[in-house]
């Protein structure tokens, strides 16, 4: 049994996509009377299976050789798109973290859904994501990577629009499929280029091809931009962020993935091309720049912001930043390990805001206020969340990021630098949601708050004790450092930089001492980051209004060019006849007058021709 | 006396006929004119056969059947006037426009 189920580990993907198909039977026009709960239940049992499959399979990969296979797809003249599935420790690794926040964030969805009617839709699209994911873990080829990152693209639009009859949410769909698509293009034009230069899309033989490879250094440089430009815009790495802060317009549950693991996809793909990107050190340098920024940026953002959820999707842009950073500087195990526990703490941390937001009704943090007492768990559950996410020893961030700024310790000093004050800014940021939620007085909207069903608490309390126990599972698996080789220095400067943040934004958010709503003395500055840098405007007036401008331009020359031409050759046919018409006048002499005239040119043409 | 006087005479008077034929509001000018350009062409023909075909003169007897010619087409002209004349009261030229664009 054991032997046919890692024969069968690339079954996995498989288990959701069939409940994905099943659950669309509780659509509200097919199955109308058991109401829409089964399609829920059906989801859990699947993905469940999943899950499953992963954790029993998962021992007899660890430290064992990768298994590769390789299922042919299409086969036409000089090409063979063959699916190669690599089932590894780090890949089963992945899909099992996949497949349990899956799980728990379904068993959320079943009590944050509760008044909802649109299960079959929301859990068909939730399932649609795990398969997505999961297929992505496994995937070996860059090619097909591609093709489930589209899908995923396209997903993300459907599950963002779940509740289409709200503009905002339909708006914030548009951008999501658009932003994301503009950097899959991008993907997809390095994606051809590729081809050509290494003659396949494995990721194992690009990774050999690269040690040897001999390329034009300014080919290299366009392929690695564009093979960055795609995980950009899925990261929501800056230019290209402000889809996910508009995304926060669907459903919770959506949210958590998307937030811990759906935009980890582009950070997966950009993990395996880092042999080819670091052919080209100018893509190199813009990742880490494009990372920085982002990084910055996006905590300085997150602090600006007043709603609970587009606070802590900016935090997911800056986390994605520092992974960006950590793969440009080939700190590839540090972007790993960096992935698994930021996923299991932003989980938590929305998780634990979601279920805030359902009771509280406000998503205002200026309107929340004094929960701690009466949401002990979901309050505890954000703090374990929060020293998950912020580098605070012994949990699992601090490992993540300790690996980082050990690698970036002698050839980047900067960007240890950058490391710390984002880890200290995001440290602030998290703990001033914390105060304005659960510290203070108490408001209007949170006077009556009570904790939640046992199905929202439930996988939250399970995932707060998986980021408790997450140092002790990476120890079990011995992926943390040994004591003796650990960078002492940078370890007490992660951990200082997180206190500082942490307890700077407790000083000012947890108690009285200072007046809320804080108002900067430079109101321009709070408001330019309250506003997100004005990236919408920013968008409107550049991309938006030239692509815009030239649709109109070409609609026009459409309209009045090329079809004036063709109408105009119409219209003057009509018009010559309708002028023409006037020749037969009636006049029998006037008929007689042109024969005569006929005849006479036809004479004088005949005469010439004869002299 | 050469030819080309004759020539001349009869092309002036073809010419008038011509004028006469696409000027003229009465519908029995028109026929008029029609004699005239008829005249023409037979002094042309009468004027060909005696300068260059004085031996078997065909250019008369084509002359006689013109001249029977042109009296019959009269008679169905001057007919036809009358028919209009009946339906229209009128011989005016430019009342009988109706088959326009």
């Amino acid at each position: 049994m054991l032997q046919f189920l890692i024969q069968t580990a690339w079954f996995i993907p498989c288990y959701p996509l069939i409940g994905m198909v099943i659950s669309l039977l509780w659509t509200p026009s097919i199955i109308r009377r058991t109401g829409p709960r089964p399609a829920g239940y059906v989801n859990i049992v699947t993905t469940f299976c999943a899950f499953l499959h992963g954790v029993v399979t998962f021992p007899s990969f660890w430290n064992q050789p990768p298994q590769y296979i390789n299922i042919t797809w299409l086969e036409v003249s000089g090409l063979t798109l063959d699916i190669p599935l690599e089932i590894s420790s780090i890949t089963l690794g992945a899909g099992i973290v996949i497949t349990s926040l899956n799980l728990l964030t379904q068993f959320y969805a079943i009590g944050y859904l509760e008044m909802d009617w649109g299960w079959a839709r929301f859990f068909a699209l939730l399932a649609l994501f795990e398969t997505g994911m999961c297929s992505l873990v496994l995937c070996n080829s860059l090619f097909f990577s591609y093709i489930i990152l589209e899908i995923l693209t396209l997903a993300t639009y459907l599950i963002v629009g779940t509740w289409f009859n709200q503009s905002l949410v339909v708006t914030g769909a548009r951008d999501a499929f658009l932003t994301k698509r503009v950097g899959d293009l991008f993907l997809l034009m390095g994606v051809l280029a590729i081809f050509p230069l290494a003659g396949t899309w494995d990721y194992r033989e690009m990774a050999i091809w690269a040690q040897t490879a001999q390329v034009n250094p300014t080919v290299m440089t366009w392929l690695g931009l564009g093979l960055v430009a795609g995980p950009m815009g899925k990261c929501a790495q800056f230019p290209l962020h402000l889809w996910l802060d508009e995304a926060m317009e669907g459903p919770v549950p959506g949210t958590i993935l998307r937030n811990s693991v759906v935009v980890s996809t582009g950070a997966w793909v950009i993990l395996k091309l880092s042999p080819v990107i670091s052919l080209s050190p100018i893509a190199l340098t813009t990742m880490i720049a494009v990372g920085a920024i982002t990084a910055i940026g996006g905590t300085l953002i997150a602090i600006a912001q007043i709603d609970i959820k587009r606070a802590l999707s900016y935090s997911a842009s800056v986390y994605m930043g520092l992974i960006f950073i950590a793969v440009g500087t080939q700190q590839l195990n540090a972007a790993l390990l960096l992935m698994l526990t930021y996923a299991l703490s932003m989980s938590l941390l929305i998780m634990s805001t979601g279920s805030i937001i359902l009771n509280a009704i406000t998503q205002d943090l200026t309107q929340m206020g004094g929960l701690w007492s009466r949401r002990p768990i979901s309050g505890l559950s954000y703090l374990v969340g929060t020293v998950g996410l912020v580098a605070l020893p012994p949990f699992g961030t601090f490992w993540a990021l300790l690996e980082l700024i050990d690698g970036l310790w002698t050839q980047h000093p900067v960007l240890v630098g950058v490391v710390l004050l984002v880890n200290a800014l995001t440290g602030f940021s998290i703990i001033r949601e914390f105060g304005l939620i659960f510290a203070g007085e108490r408001q209007q909207m949170t006077v009556r708050s009570p904790e939640n069903l046992w199905s929202i608490t439930l996988p939250t309390t399970i995932l707060a004790g998986t980021t408790l126990h997450l140092p002790i599972i990476l120890q079990k698996l011995e992926l943390l450092p040994h004591w003796s080789v650990l960078n002492h220095e940078a370890g007490f400067l992660l951990a200082a930089s997180s206190l500082m943040g942490c307890g700077l934004g407790a000083l000012i958010y947890v108690g009285n001492r200072f007046p809320k709503p804080v108002r900067l003395p430079w109101t321009s500055v709070q408001d330019f980051f309250a506003f997100d840098m004005y990236t919408p405007t920013l968008y409107r007036s550049s991309i938006v209004s030239g692509v815009d401008g030239i649709s109109r331009l070409t609609d026009w020359l459409d309209r009045k060019v090329v079809d004036g031409v063709v109408n105009w050759i119409a219209r003057t046919s009509v018009t010559t006849g309708e002028v023409l018409k006037y020749g037969n006048i009636g006049q029998t002499q006037f008929y007689l007058l042109t024969i005569i005239t006929g005849v006479f040119v036809l004479t004088l043409l005949l005469l010439r021709s004869l002299l | 006396m050469n030819l080309e006087f004759f020539l001349l005479l009869a092309a002036a008077l073809f010419c008038i006929g011509i004028y006469g034929l696409v000027t003229s509001r009465n519908a029995v000018r028109v026929l008029m004119s029609v004699e005239l350009l008829l005249n023409a062409v037979n002094l042309n023909l009468v004027s060909f056969s005696n300068f260059l075909d004085g031996q078997s003169i065909n250019g008369q007897v084509f002359t006689v059947f013109v001249i029977t010619i042109a009296a019959a087409e009269a008679a169905v002209g001057l007919a036809i006037i009358l028919s209009i004349y009946r339906n229209r009261d009128t011989v005016d030229m430019e009342q009988f426009n109706l088959l326009k664009w």
